[in-house]
């Protein structure tokens, strides 16, 4: 990893290259399938806000809100990608720190659920630094292994990662979040995999990584974590109770059907039988009102965005750049997976969203910083060879 | 190293294998999340679609208003009243915090909390079905509980109405009362609409007339939202019907002369018990039905307390129990209206046959006694009826034999329920060979016929049997099911039910033995054999009794009940009992009475003198002072 210092060619990106260059390298297909996922997730936002019986643009409500946020994403996205990443590189270990410092503060002022800390008050806002060092990490991760490149097929360039991810996954499990720490974990899988890592290495971590779950369930998870997974694992005899999200969820998706039952016409949750349906739930929503059909559009639209991202990595001569676009993947496919899976009963309940539709600026924010910085690499690929 | 622009000719380390690799987990991501949404949402949506209206919609019940009930003049004897409940919705209580709950409340409730715990787990239904545990709560500690709200969890106040009954124990053993549904009962009823926290009649007419006084409780369907709030009503499944009304055969009137009259005989004797009845014998409808000691009905109204409740059930002269309906008693010389009827009508004797009385009649080693040791001579049936000569019915009883007697008793409608509109009646037993046989094993012996003929033995019979009987002397021999409820009537004033008598039998009985019979009774009063009653300005033919009951004393004297039971002509200032037209039988029973004379016919002249507004005073109040005597049989 490099310190910090002077990058002679820092400027010439931008100078060198003419605009329609740069327009030319421009992913326009990511762009929009991005903007399509966030207006889906603009749309849940207003009939999550209806049911919730509000005025469509009352102050305050979930979907007011959600527009403000949008806003704040493309400003991020704009600026992001204007930014030449290769900053990034040099101001790693700052980023780093900083991303320490969040996390950190996050544990001393945050407030939380039963006794957590997850999130900070900034005046009227509330954010979610978690979600923020999602992006941050990878950042700092696709620094650390494009520096190695050559030599990520040993051993130290894997424990190196690890030692790197190790104190912002620590913070993040005392806040405690098993979700963001799972999603922290998977970044670096999947980053790892991508780089070329030794396929042995990796599958004697992942053995580690399993050993140590019975060391995780007596120490480390607590006890709302482990009723979560257990209901997962048994089958629901009380709806009332644990399994009620579960219930809940599941009855909501299947009542959908194929078509669904409409935009704002899903009775039941207008009802208020499944808890946090705007944010992690929202995704059964979405099933019940747009139905299969909706469902699999808005899965195209997710995968064709992780096909372009991997695109970005492919064509990239920088590794930093393929690493990065690994870390920004492999974090979309993860949580796409876990979120919609708990939401269908496939997958325990953890407290990951679904990126751009379930509410929380903080969320959609860092997804916009990292597609920002997929769109810088994208225009700063000068000779690009195709 | 000079910036990385310049090195992007350096081959760079692609691995096309794992991009392919990322692809196919990707495909295979989406691929599981579709395969489980397409079970879901294709393969099972009916069945997740009928799960989800099924749990946004709820059958929710309007209770309908009870009916009310009237007496024949159109006087309310009860009303509904709006009250204050406390209820506890159990699912909303958290179990930690219980205990607490259970103090705060039975310090605002002036309950003890440990009986708040014990109705929580008693109540029947889910755990999301209220639970009442206190009702007729005064407002301002329903203010104070409704405004508890935060530390009191899962408590409500509702406001319901229960009954009030202005009249009180005046009506008690009529009208009952209602109380909570218990546990068995709602599981009897099962689909018959009733709610955990119901209320249903428990004792009375309010338990015989359930039904009728409940109506039918509306349903709606309600789409509810998941704290259980109601968000619109979807349709309605059952209309509200109001419970119909209930006009009685009871003259509060009436009621109360016959109260009076009863209470006044009681105190005036030192009795614990009695009973006094009046019926309209042409139509079997009962005009008035006292039974003491009685008990307030709105004490159940308003949700008795366990020590309350204790108290009546061991009271020992069991104010719950309407003696009038619910027990039987020995009927003594009463019942030689039934020897009577059966020797003249089986011809065993006709109403001019003389019987020789003795003091008493041998049989083997026993002697059975005349009441007076002495008898009155030849006697025919107007002598030995009216001076209630025991050797007299005791020699007709022996011609008669067990059987013919129990027939002309059950044809008198004893030995089985009358029907009356009120429940737990007793049947009272009259014996006979088979009964006998079935009971010990042996026939009747003659000696047993003889008690029975005189009403004493195993003969026992309930006061409404007895008043029946004598309805039926006295109208010409139609036995009518006793009524205490004249019409129903709808909500919407259609008459349900009108009123008709409900003939069991037509007697088996010539109107000449009748007319004989009334005639016999007559001569009781005309006799003198109850002192001054003829004196009296309405003219009255009937019949007393005293009947031996229990154990000896030391002088080898038992306790006795004793009983008067007559009847009035049409014109009741006239003394014609030729005809069968009466419209007033009455009864008194004093149970266990050790007066020197029959407090039971005091008692009927303390009801006469009211009833028919009697200025001058006949009563025998000597007569009424203890000592245990056999005065008048």
């Amino acid at each position: 990893m490099r310190v910090m210092r002077a990058e002679p060619g820092r400027f010439n990106g931008v100078t060198r290259s003419s605009v329609g260059t740069a327009w030319r390298a421009y992913d326009l297909q990511l762009a929009v399938y991005a903007a399509l996922l966030a207006t889906v997730g603009l749309v849940m936002a207003y009939t999550n806000s209806i049911e919730a019986g509000n005025a469509v643009l009352a102050s305050g409500t979930v979907f007011t809100r959600a527009l403000l946020w949008s806003a704040i994403a493309i400003v991020a996205f704009l600026l992001l990608t204007a930014f030449d990443y290769r900053w990034l590189k040099s101001l790693s270990w700052p980023i780093y720190l900083v991303n320490l410092g969040l996390l950190g503060m996050t544990l001393a002022i945050g407030d939380g659920v039963g006794g957590s800390a997850r999130w900070v008050s900034i005046g009227p806002f509330t954010f979610q630094f978690s979600e923020l060092a999602k992006i941050l990490m990878t950042i700092v991760l696709a620094a650390y292994l494009g520096n190695r490149e050559g030599r990520l097929d040993r051993l130290p360039s894997i424990l190196g990662a690890v030692l790197l991810m190790a104190p912002p996954w620590a913070l993040v499990m005392l806040q405690p979040d098993l979700g963001t720490s799972l999603v922290l974990a998977a970044i670096a899988a999947g980053m790892l995999f991508m780089s070329g890592a030794s396929l042995r290495w990796l599958a004697a971590m992942a053995l580690g990584v399993v050993a140590a779950v019975p060391i995780a369930w007596t120490y480390v998870l607590k006890d709302y974590q482990k009723e979560r997974i257990a209901s997962f694992l048994s089958p629901c005899t009380d709806i009332r109770d644990s399994c009620w999200q579960v219930y809940q969820s599941q009855t909501a998706v299947g009542s959908g059907g194929f078509t669904g039952v409409g935009l704002t016409n899903g009775a039941h949750l207008r009802g208020g039988f499944l808890p946090v349906q705007e944010s992690d739930f929202v995704f059964a929503v979405l099933a019940q009102e747009l139905g299969f059909l909706g469902a699999l559009l808005v899965f195209l639209i997710f995968a064709a965005l992780i096909w372009r991202i991997l695109v970005a990595g492919w064509r990239s001569r920088d590794p930093f750049g393929q690493m990065f676009t690994a870390g920004l993947a492999s974090l979309l496919l993860f949580q796409v997976f876990v979120n919609v899976g708990m939401n269908i009963g496939i997958m325990p309940v953890a407290g990951i969203p679904l990126p751009f539709i379930s509410h929380g600026g903080a969320s959609l924010t860092s997804i916009a910083i990292g597609l920002g910085v997929v769109q810088s690499i994208n225009i700063r690929q000068a000779k690009a060879d195709w | 190293m000079n910036g990385y622009l310049f090195e992007t000719h350096r081959e760079r380390d692609r691995r096309p294998l794992r991009f392919v690799t990322f692809g196919l987990v990707t495909v295979l991501v989406f691929g599981t999340l579709l395969t489980r949404l397409g079970y879901l949402q294709i393969t099972n949506g009916q069945t997740y679609q009928a799960k989800a209206q099924q749990q946004i919609t709820a059958e929710e019940y309007l209770r309908a208003p009870r009916g009310l009930i009237y007496d024949r003049n159109g006087n309310l004897l009860v009303s509904n009243v709006a009250t204050f409940a406390i209820k506890v919705n159990r699912s909303a209580l958290p179990f930690s915090r219980r205990a607490d709950v259970a103090q705060r409340l039975g310090n605002l409730l002036g309950m003890d909390p440990s009986e708040i715990l014990a109705t929580l787990d008693a109540a029947p239904g889910s755990r999301f079905d209220p639970v009442r545990i206190a009702q007729d709560i005064p407002e301002d500690t329903a203010r104070l509980v409704s405004e508890s709200g935060d530390t009191l969890p899962g408590v409500a106040v509702e406001v319901e109405t229960r009954r009030e009954y202005p009249d009180g124990a005046l009506l008690s053993h009529i009208l009952g009362y209602t109380g909570p549904v218990d546990a068995a009962t709602l599981e009897r009823l099962a689909g018959k609409g009733y709610l955990p926290d119901d209320v249903i009649g428990k004792a009375g007419i309010e338990s015989t007339f359930e039904t009728e006084l409940r109506g039918t409780y509306g349903v709606e369907l309600v789409e509810r939202d998941a704290t259980g709030r109601d968000i619109q009503v979807l349709r309605t499944t059952q209309e509200t019907v109001p419970g119909a009304s209930l006009t009685l055969t009871v003259d509060r009137t009436i009621q109360r002369e016959a109260t009076q009259a009863l209470k006044w005989g009681m105190k005036a004797a030192g009795l614990k018990r009695g009973v006094f009845i009046a019926m309209n014998p042409q139509t079997g409808e009962v005009l008035a039905l006292v039974s003491l000691p009685s008990y307030d009905n709105n004490l159940f109204a308003k949700g008795i307390s366990n020590k309350q409740f204790q108290a009546l059930l061991n009271n020992p002269d069991k104010p719950l129990t309407n003696h009038a309906v619910q027990a039987h008693y020995p009927p003594g010389s009463t019942f030689k209206l039934v020897t009577g009827t059966g020797g003249i009508q089986d011809r065993k004797i006709t109403p001019d046959t003389l019987v020789e009385t003795k003091p008493f009649l041998q049989l083997g080693p026993t002697r059975f006694w005349d009441w007076n040791h002495k008898g009155f001579g030849a006697c025919d049936i107007n002598c030995g009826f009216g001076h209630s000569s025991d050797t007299f019915f005791f020699t007709v009883a022996g011609m008669l034999g067990a059987d013919r007697l129990a027939y002309w008793a059950r044809m008198y409608g004893f030995g089985v329920p009358t029907g009356i509109d009120l429940p737990g009646e007793a049947a009272g037993i009259i014996p006979d060979d088979a009964w006998k046989m079935n009971a010990f094993g042996q026939p009747m012996f003659e000696g047993e016929t003889y008690q029975a003929g005189i009403g004493q033995g195993y003969d026992v019979v309930t006061p409404i049997q007895l008043i029946n009987a004598y309805c039926a002397l006295a109208n010409g021999g139609k036995l009518y099911r006793p009524q205490l409820v004249r019409e129903v009537v709808a909500a919407d004033g259609t008459v349900v039910k009108g009123f008709t008598p409900d003939l069991i039998r037509k007697m088996p009985v010539s109107q000449a033995t009748l007319r004989a019979m009334r005639l016999a009774a007559r001569s009781t009063v005309t006799l003198r054999h109850t002192y001054n009653l003829v004196d009296m300005p309405v003219k009255v033919a009937g019949k007393s009794g005293t009947a031996e009951f229990g154990t000896r004393d030391a002088k080898g004297r038992l306790p006795f009940h004793s009983w008067f039971v007559g009847f009035v002509p049409k014109d009741p200032y006239t003394a014609d009992f030729t005809k069968p037209d009466s419209q007033l039988v009455f009864l008194a029973f004093a149970y266990d009475s050790r007066t020197k004379g029959n407090a039971g016919t005091e008692i009927a002249k303390a009801f006469l003198q009211l009833h028919f507004h009697i200025k001058k005073d006949y009563l025998n109040r000597d007569l009424l002072q203890r000592g245990n005597f056999y005065q008048s049989n």
